[in-house]
This record gives C-alpha cells, structure tokens and sequence, in this order.
C-alpha cells in the first residue's frame, strides 16, 4: 500500500476510537470532579465513589447480579451438557432439533422473552408465578444460544463421538467416557462460553426491569433508579459496571488468543 | 425389557427439555393465543392485528422502529466498512488494539451508553453546551429525547459490532487478487467495484440483517432516554406489561408478533446469503 494510504487509514482509525472511547471518557472524567459546566471540569473529588461504596443497596445490587449471573449460568450449563450427552452417545439425529430450539432465543432477545414468561406465569397461583423463579428461567433461556454454541463447536473440534467409540471398544462405560474424556477436553471451550453468558447477564437490564423490577434490583435496575436522583452517583456506577465487563472481556479475549496459540 | 433399558440415557434430556417448555416454549405459544384473541370481543381473530395498523400511535411505533434500525444500520455499516477496512491494511500491533477498542466498547450499551449520551448530548449536555456557546449548528440545541438522539447512540453502538463482524471478512480477501486485477490492467476502481465489492455482499447484507435486527430489539438504551414517552416497539410492547395500568395482553400480544416477524425477515435474510457465501468461497 502506498504511503498516503496508510496515513489516511491511521487518520481514520485514531478518529473512529476517540468517537469510539468519548462517551467512556466522558463519564469517567464526570465522575471524579465536582461540576463540568462551562467546558472545563473543575473540583477534584473521589466523593461520588465513597458515596456509592458506602451504600448498602449498590452491595446488595451487585451480589444479586452475581447470583443470577452464577446460578442461571451453571444451570444452563449442567442442563445442556446432560442433554447433549444424548445427542452425542444415543442419538446424533437429535443435534437439528437441538440447535433449532437453542438457537430460538436469540431472535427473542430480552423483550420478547420477559413479557411472554410475564404473560403466562404472573397470574399463576403456583410456584411459579414467583418472580425471582421466573427470571432465573428467563436467564437460562436468553444464554442459551451462547453456550449451546460453545458446547458443540468444542464437541465438534475435539471429535467426540470417535473418542467415545474409542473409550467403549476399550470396555469404558459411556456415561463415564462421558464425564472423564469429554468434559475434561472441553472444559476451556465451556469456560469462554460461560464468561460469554456471563457478561450477557451483568448487562441485562431488560429482564431484571420487566420481570421483578424493584423488588429484586440488579445493578442496571439500580443505575437506572439511581439517574433520577443523582448522576454524580450514576456516573460512578457507570464506571464501575464498565470496568467489570471489562475485566470478564478482557480475560475472555486473552483466554480465546491463549487457546489459539496453544 | 431391553427396549426400555435401552431408553434410559434418554432421562438426560429431561431437565433440558423441561426448562425449555416452561420458559420458552409455551410463553411463545400463550404469546400467540393472546395475540389472536381480541381484546374486546375475546374471540378468536385478527381483531388485536387490524386495531394495531388502524392505531396512529401503533402505525407510528411500527415505521418508526424500521426506520431508525435501518437507518442507524445502515450508517454503522458504511463506517464499519471503512473501519474494518483500514483495519486490514495495518499493521498487526495495530489491529490488536482496535481488536480491543471494538470489544470494549461493543460492552458499553443499554443504560450505562444512555446515561454516558445524556452527559455528553443531553440539554445541559458537555457538547450541548460547547455547541451552544459556540453556536455549532448540530450541536446547538440538539435534542438528545427524540428521534435524533435515539439515532445517534443507535449508530453508535451499531459501529463496533458492524465492524467486528467485517474485519474476518476482509481477511478472507487474497492480495493475489490485486495482483491479478493489476496484470489484467484494472485500476483502484475497477478492483474495488469489480472484485471486493461483490465479494463483500454477502458479508455485508449478512451484517446488516444483524445490525437491523439487535436495534429493533434494543431496549434498555430507548427506555432510558426516552421512557414510554415515545413510539417505538419495544417500548410500546413493553409498557402493555408493566406500570400501574392493568396488563393489555392482547395489544402487547400482538405488537409482539410483529416485532418477532420483523425479526425473522431480517434472520431469513441472513441465513440466506450466510449460506451463500459459504457455498461461494467452497467453489474457489
């Protein structure tokens, strides 16, 4: 390429990033000084996080983050590893069907899917017109995609069903070729699609808001209650949830480099 | 006997196969039903469907959801494109960094990216106010609470994920074929119009089917600039489930139909030229 090419696509690209980072930026700056009215920010303080660190409800917010995240996550998981184990061992015409239903979510995305499970349960009588229930079940649903995928291409790449027919030629037990070859082989691959999920649910406004709203905050209901009354407050809280997908981001990316190279 | 013990392993399937039926599958099918029994009549029909396209309020959630996915989808294209372009003509130290800008910021949505706009281009807004003082003719008085503002952090974060989903598609690109358009004497233009840009269509009207589809279905970002205060189907759909008026079954019902057929138009149109150009790239 010649040279002036190079200079118009280091021109362009610097430029898409700083469009790119401004918001962030811009939040972030907001969050540490005390006014920002006439262009210039003025007044350093790290008061708006002290304040935040300080109340119990941001706390409580996110270690219910971290539940759903963990709980609808690892369920989601154990649900689709016992389900595949049919598909894999028993019967691989079953796959199709598997992927169709998997992959339904996601052109559900958050909307659809948590005004329907209101819909149907939040005039039931039983059990299951709990809300906190039915947002563990919608969570499991919206992940479901993301680690189907994650599963079956490690399945694919690692050839399952051969090292399977192999470990029973040998007098292995499926279940147990199962749980000792494949799991142990695929345990990387897994792990990526659950920070995957993971991060889809640290992000998830959508569900939290519709299905249990303020009666079981998470950290976006909480942020969003939050910009009404103070956004130096709100700012800090920006902050901080960008920083945590970061880091989830950040260690998934390194993971994905990691394994390529390996 | 042997029937059955061979049917065992098939228990598995169960826990899957039950959360998949609560949660998913029959909220789909209570969905439908509810769409299809009108509101006033009770019975069933197309009566919630006619009362949406006859509704001002409804028609305009309609058109003004496709416009502003499209629209926004197609801008975050055109500059995803670039991007994703100069991208592959860099350097690799280069592309890692962008590689990791992209995903940052392709996290930074929903409430978090509203709130950050309202900060920057809200009514008393840091560049609201620079515009102001400056009399910058966008910036001056830029309403961030309507349509405009919804369009401008639309396209924002259409951008990093239109480009993350180009760049392999660039790299898919062979300098041979340079080589060979400079021999056969074709010049910048004719490579681009002639070679990449047909290469390329299948990617981008794949890209842009994506694009189209995650905007009509964005939520959180719309509810935190414009509340219900505006129509838009995701918010119009949702505000039929919640708040202090009693749940409207059938118009939410209905209105989410709608948005899931626009939905599967626009996943339809994906898959299809998904397919195409893998089968284009299996003939070389």
């Amino acid at each position: 390429m010649t040279r002036n090419n190079s200079l118009l696509s280091k021109i362009f690209l610097i430029i898409l990033s700083c469009y790119l980072l401004l918001p962030f930026v811009v939040t972030l700056v907001y969050s540490v000084f005390m006014e920002w009215t006439n262009g210039i920010p003025s007044g350093f303080t790290l008061r708006n996080y002290t304040l935040l660190f300080s109340d119990i409800e941001f706390w409580l917010s996110i270690g219910r983050t971290i539940l759903l995240c963990t709980v609808s996550v690892l369920f989601t998981i154990i649900i689709l590893l016992l389900a595949m184990y049919v598909v894999v061992v028993e019967n691989n015409k079953l796959g199709n069907y598997m992927q169709f239903i998997c992959m339904i979510p996601y052109a559900l995305q958050g909307v659809i899917l948590s005004i329907s499970v209101i819909s149907l349960y939040s005039t039931s009588e039983s059990i299951l017109s709990n809300r906190i229930l039915m947002l563990f079940g919608a969570y499991s649903i919206l992940v479901l995609p993301y680690i189907y995928q994650g599963i079956r291409n490690c399945m694919n790449s690692i050839d399952a069903k051969m090292l399977l027919e192999a470990a029973q030629m040998l007098g292995c037990n499926k279940f147990i070729a199962y749980i000792k070859i494949i799991l142990p082989n695929i345990i990387f691959g897994l792990l990526i699609s659950a920070l995957l999920a993971e991060s889809i649910v640290f992000g998830d406004f959508v569900l939290a808001n519709n299905i249990t709203g303020n009666n079981y905050q998470n950290v976006q209901v909480y942020l969003n209650k939050k910009m009404f009354t103070s956004s130096g407050l709100s700012s800090a809280i920006v902050v901080v949830i960008f920083f945590v997908v970061f880091a989830i981001t950040g260690f998934l990316l390194k993971l994905q480099n990691y394994r390529k190279k390996g | 006997m042997k029937y059955l013990s061979k049917k065992i392993p098939y228990i598995a399937l169960f826990p899957f196969l039950f959360v998949v039926f609560c949660y998913e599958f029959l909220p789909l099918v209570e969905l439908a039903i509810s769409s299809l029994t009108g509101k006033q009549s009770g019975s069933i029909g197309f009566e919630n469907f006619i009362r949406i396209f006859t509704t001002p309020l409804y028609q305009k959630s309609i058109i003004n959801s496709i416009y502003i996915s499209l629209f926004s989808s197609i801008i975050g294209l055109i500059i995803a494109f670039l991007a994703a372009h100069f991208c592959h003509e860099s350097s690799p130290k280069v592309q890692q960094r962008m590689a990791m800008i992209l995903n940052m910021t392709s996290n930074f949505s929903g409430i978090p990216l509203a709130f950050a706009f309202m900060i920057l281009m809200g009514n008393t807004g840091i560049l609201t106010l620079l515009g102001k003082n400056f009399s910058i003719p966008f910036l001056d008085g830029f309403n961030l609470y309507g349509t405009d503002g919804l369009m401008i952090v639309y396209i924002y974060f259409q951008i990093p994920l239109a480009t993350i989903l180009l760049i392999p598609a660039f790299n898919g690109i062979k300098p041979q074929w340079k080589e060979a358009a400079i021999i056969l004497n074709a010049n910048s233009f004719n490579y681009w119009v002639k070679i990449i840009i047909p290469y390329m269509i299948p990617s981008l009207l794949g890209t842009l089917s994506v694009l189209f589809a995650n905007a009509l279905a964005a939520y959180a970002t719309a509810y935190a600039i414009v509340m219900n205060n505006y129509a838009l189907l995701a918010l119009q759909i949702t505000s039929k489930y919640k708040g202090d008026v009693q749940i409207d079954k059938a118009t939410g019902g209905a209105l989410a139909i709608i948005l899931i057929l626009l939905m599967v138009i626009a996943t339809v149109i994906n898959n299809y030229f998904m397919k195409r150009s893998v089968k284009g790239r299996s003939i070389i």
